[in-house]
């Protein structure tokens, strides 16, 4: 299911229409150029989407802003949906199947059944 | 003094002196029982000490002091862990004087320990010094003498002019011959009905009547098989089969000595020496449940035995400069059984074939589909780190330096996967790094998350990663546990599909070849490192080490190594597809096998610190002796920790790189070995 495989933004906290039951947001230091470098990385309407889906949104924009390596502001908006946030309980869903794919204890779980690999 | 009060005392006496001989026996019996220790009544120069062992506190100092007070020591072997000790004098007058010493107390730190001395045939040091021979079997040196074993071997009948008595039939090693009943190969059972003419052969009779009347021997056996084994012969392992003989199996050994292994189930092995003229009883575990056999082979490995040295310290058996190679000669043995006539009920239900209505479950073999294939790694590879997780997550704190070398020279910012993560060892090396992991161990992974490492369950063959995301990824200790060639291959093209353009990767598996440019590897090597009192759970399952063990495994580390070295494509194993259970420590046979995993500290529920495991070369606390304790029966040994298997496919030089070969867009950049793995770093072509 490459779908699977295409759309799953970086790190748990690129969640595609999800569902978080338990969320825990922690300080963690800022460091610009390591965001920076992680942007590119991502999906970012599926990240925006999964962050709007917890409500945490908080004026991440819907497009990704030109020039964002020197916007400190929005390198700090990023910072926190994806490194502070974490979300311990619930689900990441593909936006493509519907597939639901559970966060445990922290542990997003992406096995695939046999049938479906 | 009065009449009567002398009387009294003499009485007392006696009532003690009863008492003294009354424990004296007991100590006897439980060490025949329980360590396969006979004793005789006759003096000789030899004497096994009761409760005089390092396992009860007692100090070989003070031993020694004691032991000699009466004469000169000729040798002490104190066996680790055990509840006794072996003295030879140098003179049998000296030894009797020693056996006067039973009844004698010794004070070991707050207690009061009793010593029970009797006689024993020579102490075979090297025999004794450590083994632990599986429940039930019993050796029994010189049973019979000189004289008897040739009259014995002069009435054995090679030639073939009697074939109505016996049916002589040659095999395509060894020579066997039966009697009283045929022992039929095709189906490992007996014709009842049809018992060979003429019983067991009267010059045996003598000495199963000894075997009755030594009490090893309840009823006269009536069938009887005789092997011969050249030099270079031997015989697989093997379980004699329940429903067609009872309990008991007396062997007695004529001729050459030679080395039989015992091997559990599990995965366990106890290497025994058998002397020239030696009586095997096998009983219980040893006769149901583990299989015996005799290695194909021209030398053994013995201990080299000094008995000139005062006080020998033998009970250091990690010691391999203490081996000695000795040629083998043509051994005869006469094995005596019962024929069952009802159906066996045994207590070992799976090696039962009465109990068992079809074969004991067969071993697994490598699979030859891809269901198959997923099949033996959720259950050998997925399953068994989900149950070790705690305890192997212990053993695997130090990440490995070239490894880190890797990690470090990643520019700053850099994204790394991690396939494999495992409790994620790797994922904080390069903090200046993005590093995600991901295992098939939801346990494991819990380990990550503790930590703080951002990671996901998923199987290496589909990383919910994008392509062309990563700017390194690595694969520790992971491949090698995928069952067939194209599933390897298809991790390391998945891998190869996560990096960028120009990304790096580097992969890490087990290598056949333990010794590398003359380099024992960690894992071989930490056999030498550990001390008498070492833990050496790893190595064969026991407590105490199985110094016969050793003898087995330093064979094969020397014979498997040098036939690797000189030539890798000739790798042997045991049958095209079935997978054999490899001796951790010691040199691979297969490529494809089942290593043991042996758990302490309760797996998933306790995380202790603990020794134990297996593989790379990463010890935790040391093992401790258990507090002394008096005991005339050994502290029962605490239930064998599990054991799991998992599955492992250890590639031989040159096999990774013929992988990465078959990827595309993919160059290899560097290949080497490194401490028993053979490792490579990949590189991904395109534009960046």
């Amino acid at each position: 299911m490459f779908c699977i495989l295409r759309v799953y933004a970086f790190f748990s906290s690129g969640l595609c229409g999800s569902q978080a039951t338990e969320v825990r947001v922690s300080e963690v230091e800022f460091n610009p150029n390591f965001v920076s470098r992680m942007i590119p990385t991502l999906d970012w309407s599926a990240l925006v989407q999964a962050a709007d889906g917890l409500g945490l949104l908080q004026g991440l924009p819907a497009e990704l802003v030109t020039d964002y390596e020197k916007n400190e502001d929005f390198l700090r908006k990023v910072h926190r949906v994806l490194l502070e946030v974490e979300v311990l309980e619930g689900c990441l869903q593909c936006p493509e199947s519907g597939r639901e794919f559970p966060i445990s204890r922290g542990v997003p779980n992406m096995l695939l059944n046999e049938d479906e690999a | 003094m009065e009449p009567g009060s002398e009387n009294v005392k003499a009485v007392r006496r006696s009532k003690e002196e009863k008492k003294l001989l009354r424990k004296q026996i007991k100590a006897s019996h439980t060490l025949l029982k329980h360590e396969g220790i006979s004793t005789v009544s006759q003096p000789t120069k030899s004497l096994v000490v009761a409760n005089g062992g390092l396992g009860n506190g007692v100090s070989r100092e003070q031993l020694q002091d004691v032991l000699g007070e009466v004469g000169e020591v000729e040798t002490l072997v104190m066996p680790p862990h055990k509840p006794y000790a072996l003295v030879t004098y140098r003179s049998e007058v000296s030894a009797q004087r020693g056996h006067a010493l039973n009844g004698r107390q010794l004070q070991c730190g707050d207690q009061i320990v009793t010593l029970y001395l009797s006689y024993i045939n020579t102490v075979d040091s090297e025999l004794w010094g450590g083994v632990d021979l599986p429940p039930g079997l019993v050796l029994v040196e010189e049973f019979v003498s000189p004289e008897e074993e040739a009259l014995l071997l002069d009435a054995i009948d090679w030639t073939s002019h009697d074939e109505d008595v016996t049916v002589q039939k040659v095999l395509k090693h060894r020579r066997v011959k039966h009697f009283g009943y045929e022992f039929r190969y095709d189906n490992n059972n007996v014709d009842k009905d049809k018992p060979l003419p003429g019983g067991l052969p009267q010059v045996c009779v003598p000495v199963l009547e000894r075997c009755v009347r030594d009490r090893h021997a309840e009823v006269m056996p009536d069938q009887l098989t005789v092997n011969q084994y050249q030099s270079g012969q031997g015989i697989p392992p093997h379980v004699d089969t329940h429903s067609a003989f009872e309990d008991l199996i007396l062997s007695l050994s004529l001729g050459a000595k030679t080395v039989m292994d015992f091997r559990h189930p599990e995965g366990r092995s106890v290497a025994v020496m058998l002397p020239g003229r030696s009586l095997l009883v096998m009983k219980g575990e040893s006769r149901y449940l583990w299989t015996h056999g005799i290695t194909p082979r021209k030398f053994d490995v013995v201990p080299a035995c000094d008995p000139k040295s005062p006080a020998a310290v033998t009970s250091d058996l990690s010691n391999h400069s203490n081996l000695t190679l000795s040629r083998r000669g043509t051994r005869t043995s006469l094995t005596f059984r019962k024929v069952r006539r009802t159906p066996c009920d045994c207590g070992y239900p799976s090696a039962c074939d009465s109990q068992q209505p079809t074969a004991p479950p067969s071993p697994p073999s490598l699979p030859r589909s891809q269901t198959d294939a997923c099949r033996l790694e959720a259950e050998f590879v997925h399953r068994v780190y989900e149950e070790i997780a705690c305890h192997f997550s212990s053993t695997r704190h130090s990440p490995w330096p070239r490894v880190c070398h890797f990690l470090s020279s990643l520019e700053p910012g850099s994204i790394l996967a991690d396939v494999g993560c495992g409790n994620g060892k790797y994922l904080g090396v390069n903090p200046e790094v993005i590093a995600v992991g991901c295992d098939r161990s939801s346990a494991l992974l819990q380990i990550c998350s503790e930590r703080g490492f951002q990671a996901f369950v998923s199987d290496a063959l589909n990383v919910p990663l994008r392509s062309d995301t990563c700017d390194a990824c690595i694969s520790i200790a992971v491949i090698h546990h995928l069952s067939t060639q194209k599933r390897r291959q298809a991790v390391v093209e998945e891998l190869v599909r996560l990096l960028r353009p120009g990304g790096r990767a580097l992969i890490y598996v087990w290598a056949v070849e333990q010794e590398y440019n003359k380099q024992k590897s960690k894992y071989l090597k930490e056999t030498r490192e550990q001390g008498p009192t070492g833990d050496s759970t790893d190595h064969s399952n026991q407590e105490s080490k199985s110094l016969t063990g050793n003898a087995t495994d330093a064979h094969n580390t020397a014979q498997d190594l040098s036939g690797i070295a000189t030539d890798c494509t000739k790798v042997h194993r045991e049958s095209p597809a079935k997978l054999s259970v490899h001796t951790n420590r010691t040199a691979f046979n297969s490529q494809d096998l089942l290593v043991p995993w042996h758990l302490k500290g309760g797996g998933r529920g306790g995380c202790n610190q603990g020794r134990g495991g297996d593989e790379q070369g990463e010890q935790g606390s040391k093992n401790t002796l258990d507090p002394p304790t008096e005991a005339q029966a050994p502290v029962p040994n605490t239930a064998p920790s599990p054991v799991f298997h998992r599955y492992y496919h250890v590639f031989q030089k040159g096999e990774l790189e013929e992988l990465c070969v078959k990827v595309r867009g993919v160059t290899i950049q560097r290949s080497y070995h490194d401490q028993g793995n053979w490792c490579v770093i990949l590189e991904k072509t395109g534009d960046r």
